[in-house]
């Protein structure tokens, strides 16, 4: 916690503010009280469930099979992440195989959609530091010229820029040709080439620098006691990553690095963001160079939803989206629907932490320290 | 400020829509849908079988079915009576063409024209049928991905070397997309 | 009948300065277009949107005009009036010819800047009228903004006025006929980079724009005003940052001076938007910086920089026995 409040004069009274549903900066309809003295932060609450879709109950009226689509939009910025950390845990659940090049296929489409979910973070980094008529809107428009060759290699491999549908329970939907597969490999160096004029316009400036640096510090203990996930908590000196922890997929096979950093401030968030996406790059390079021979779905070609049926069982598989663990908890009752499915959602987690995070700061280091959480209220609220 | 002068000088990277299109890929998933007829008999696909109404995950899609005579091309002797497709929840999974085990639906690579009110977005079997047979006109207009090549990518025994299929073919001919 | 005289000339000058000013909001989107790989305005006027400022104008004019309920009526509707005639009346002291300014007063400078601070109380005026959270700590942050970077800014300008010795713009033009000021080794540097970072300051441009901070603030002291009284702050914004480019020019750049192959009048303007381009450039640039990083910045940073310059500059006077 924060022991120094830099409240500057006490007979002031407290603003309240609600940096509301409706906000440029708050990253979706996300409702954040705030009381301030002057521009200091004395309180800020956040206030959730403005996008609830209600999917956790929607998903035990729906069979396994029709469930994949579903759960891309969630979290829309990452959602091959999603409808993979559901097909995995389906299959922990009912025993599927996934042959290897589907799996490796998966991976392939997942790296991919991090890279694309960074880009969007940084570019809307920028709008919230820079604003809408400034410095903010030039860096968002270089992520996402950047983003737009990903989302058009999807469209070539899979139909749609986005929410690609790409993950079945057993395997992969589409293959890849050797052409998209070396366009694949240009993609990845062309993104890690782009991070060079990204940090010109952002931790080269004195200005982003001074706007992150030592803002929103979330200390060790805090982080592992309030249950942040993902970059977050890689920022603040703990090394844990799905990936490398409790690996699905192709990635016990794959060389890669889990970037940490210690400070556990804004910076620190960037800076982790930024080496993931170089570590994307490298993974994507690896993943279509050791790419398997064979098949990529294993189980009988999909009929009636209906055949689908699971024993009665649980599992909680959990997978890394660019936000954080995404965990899926499951129960079988053995019918073609789950009787419960549960969602860990990862902005969700991170969110939490700003009550403990904000008394102390200027307002706007509560915008910087909510662009550098990287909440996606679509997660939040499922 | 340097990388604000370069960019500057480099060419814009906008696309000017309306007037410049740009070339879809082969399985574009963007379009609309339609109910396909076989292009030698001119008898629809379509067998009524609902595979695609269960397995629509925003539930979409119903789907009546009658019993008539038998298809020259022995395909089955059910037809489908009415077809409804409400494209206003549609989420462009293409699980319904997946499922479907005649490639009766498939997607196509034009774009919907527009409606004007909601009710243009209920595609009817008429509407459907109607854009089957614009395919028919023009084949390249169909989506890649039908029902039967989705199966066939996502086969078992796909790649294995027992099997003499290249792999991981597609079938040449066709330069993607772009 | 020098009273007419005076009464066409500013009218000319008007009709000049809000001509440019118009097209001043297209160059911007253009520019800012090409810097992120875009087009910018394209098909208003077929090509390249130069009919662009005449749709956002018409579009203004036709929108609704709300007042929030316990606003403060007068204040309210005063405050675009307030920030937009201080800008335009700075146009008048603008000398574009030998001699030649609307108003030609010995303290023509002084009256400028007297001008360019009352645009920014019509700017607090409308946050605090607005009866809005967010516009009270915008107008809040411009006070604190505006009285803080007054001194540089004076303490900067006052340079050339000390190297002419007097406060008459069209002298202090005269002056630089062999060199401008902004040529002027060490000093003149100096005193330009302090008054174009305190200008920027000013005028709430980026980096500096935490006043209309569109993140935080979600467009902070307009946030209320909808239709013309938006277009006034709108084009009262870009007036404002025309006719301080203006003294920027005239005070440093040296006016109206120019090879002889464009009439003086021109120079003028070339400069302006040069210098103007020049705040686009930095402004599409950089993120903002916060408030207490920019009081930071004039007070620590600024401010001894720009007394230390005036007093270089005083004793290179007295060493050089006058004016250069």
């Amino acid at each position: 916690m924060t022991e120094e409040i830099r409240v500057v004069d006490r007979e002031l009274g407290e603003l309240a503010l609600n940096m509301g549903p409706q906000h440029p900066s708050t990253h979706g309809v996300l409702h954040l009280k705030v009381h301030l003295r002057g521009e200091t932060v004395v309180k800020a609450i956040p206030g959730i469930g403005y996008l609830h879709r209600g999917v956790e109950k929607l998903s035990e009226n729906l069979a396994y099979e029709q469930l994949a689509p579903i759960f891309e939009r969630n979290d829309y910025l990452g959602p091959t992440a999603n409808s993979l950390g559901y097909v995995v845990a389906v299959e922990r659940l009912g025993g599927f195989e996934v042959p290897r090049r589907g799996a490796w296929l998966r991976t392939l489409v997942a790296e991919l959609q991090r890279i694309a979910s960074h880009l969007v973070w940084l570019g809307t980094l920028g709008l919230d530091l820079g604003g809408a008529l400034g410095g903010g809107t030039t860096l968002y428009m270089y992520c996402f010229r950047e983003r737009e060759k990903i989302l058009d290699y999807m469209e070539e491999l899979t139909g749609t820029r986005f929410h690609t549908n790409f993950n079945l329970i057993g395997g992969a939907r589409y293959d890849i040709t050797p052409e998209l597969a070396a366009k694949a490999v240009d993609l990845a160096n062309q993104m890690e080439a782009c991070l060079g004029e990204m940090r010109n316009m952002t931790s080269a400036t004195a200005m982003f620098r001074g706007r992150v640096e030592g803002i929103g510090v979330i200390p060790r203990d805090l982080a592992l006691s309030v249950g942040v996930t993902g970059p977050v908590l890689r920022a603040s000196g703990v090394k844990f990553d799905v990936r490398k922890d409790a690996p699905y997929d192709a990635y016990p096979d794959l060389q890669f690095d889990i970037p940490t950093r210690t400070e556990g401030d804004a910076l620190a968030r960037f800076e982790v963001r930024m080496d993931e996406i170089a570590e994307s790059a490298k993974l994507v390079r690896q993943l279509v160079e050791g790419l398997p021979d064979g098949p990529i779905f294993t189980r009988k070609p999909i009929k009636n939803p209906k055949g689908l049926k699971v024993k009665p069982n649980e599992v909680y598989a959990a997978v890394e989206s660019p936000r954080g663990e995404l965990g899926f908890y499951i129960v079988a009752d053995g019918t073609f629907k789950p009787y419960r499915l549960k969602i860990n959602a990862p902005s969700f987690c991170n969110l939490q932490v700003i009550p403990h995070i904000a008394p102390g700061l200027l307002l706007a280091d509560v915008i910087a320290t909510l662009g550098s959480l990287d909440p996606v209220l679509g997660d939040v609220d499922r | 400020m340097g990388t604000t002068m370069r960019n500057f000088f480099r060419r814009s990277i906008t696309v000017q829509y309306p007037k410049v299109q740009r070339p879809l890929p082969r399985q574009w998933r963007g379009g609309t849908f339609a109910l396909t007829f076989d292009p030698n008999t001119r008898e629809e696909n379509c067998i009524g079988c609902r595979l695609c109404e269960y397995i629509c995950p925003s539930q979409i899609i119903s789907v009546k079915l009658r019993k008539g005579e038998k298809r020259e091309n022995g395909v089955g002797a059910t037809y489908a009576e009415q077809f409804t497709l409400d494209y206003q929840a549609c989420m462009q999974c293409e699980l319904c063409v997946q499922v479907c085990p005649t490639d009766a639906i498939v997607m196509t690579r034009y774009l919907a024209d527009c409606p004007s009110s909601r009710e243009g977005l209920f595609l009817g079997k008429e509407k459907l049928e109607q854009q089957g047979l614009k395919l028919l006109e023009q084949p390249d207009l169909e989506s890649h991905a039908t029902g039967k090549r989705l199966r066939e990518w996502t086969a078992a025994t796909r790649g294995l070397p027992q099997e003499e299929e290249p792999k991981p073919a597609k079938p040449e001919g066709e330069g993607k997309g772009k | 009948m020098n009273w007419l005289l005076t009464l066409l000339l500013s009218i000319a000058v008007l009709g000049v300065a809000m001509t440019c000013v118009a097209y001043l909001t297209w160059l911007e989107r253009k520019i800012a277009a090409r810097m992120q790989n875009r087009i910018g305005p394209f098909w208003v006027g077929y090509p390249h949107g130069w009919l662009q400022p005449l749709a956002d104008v018409a579009k203004l004019i036709i929108k609704e005009d709300i007042t929030p309920k316990n606003a403060d009526r007068v204040l309210f509707n005063l405050a675009p009036v307030m920030m937009v005639v201080p800008s335009l009346i700075g146009f008048a002291f603008i000398p574009f010819a030998a001699g030649l300014a609307v108003v030609d007063h010995p303290y023509s400078f002084l009256l400028f800047l007297a001008f360019a601070s009352l645009a920014l109380l019509g700017v607090f005026a409308a946050g605090w009228s607005s009866n809005n959270k967010y516009a009270l700590i915008s107008s809040l942050r411009m006070v604190a903004m505006a009285v803080s970077y007054e001194i540089p800014l004076l303490l900067s300008l006052l340079v050339p006025a000390v190297l002419v010795g007097s406060f008459r713009l069209t002298e202090i033009v005269e002056a630089q006929q062999g060199m401008p000021f902004i040529l002027y080794p060490g000093i003149g540097q100096v005193a330009f980079v302090v008054f174009f970072i305190a200008m920027l300051a000013e005028l709430n441009k980026a980096p500096f724009d935490l006043v209309e901070a569109e993140s935080e603030l979600v467009a902070a002291y307009n946030v209320e005003y909808t239709g013309m009284k938006f277009a006034l702050f709108y084009a009262g914004e870009y007036a404002h940052t025309f006719a301080v480019c203006g003294l920027a020019a005239t005070v440093f750049l040296g006016g109206y001076n120019g090879p002889a192959f464009l009439p003086g009048a021109v120079w003028l303007l070339l400069k302006m938007v040069g210098i103007f381009v020049l705040i686009l450039w930095i402004r599409w640039s950089f993120m903002r910086v916060r408030i207490d990083q920019a009081l930071m910045i004039n007070w620590k940073i600024l401010f001894p920089i720009a007394l230390l310059n005036l007093v270089a500059a005083a004793w290179w006077v007295v060493r050089s026995g006058g004016a250069g």
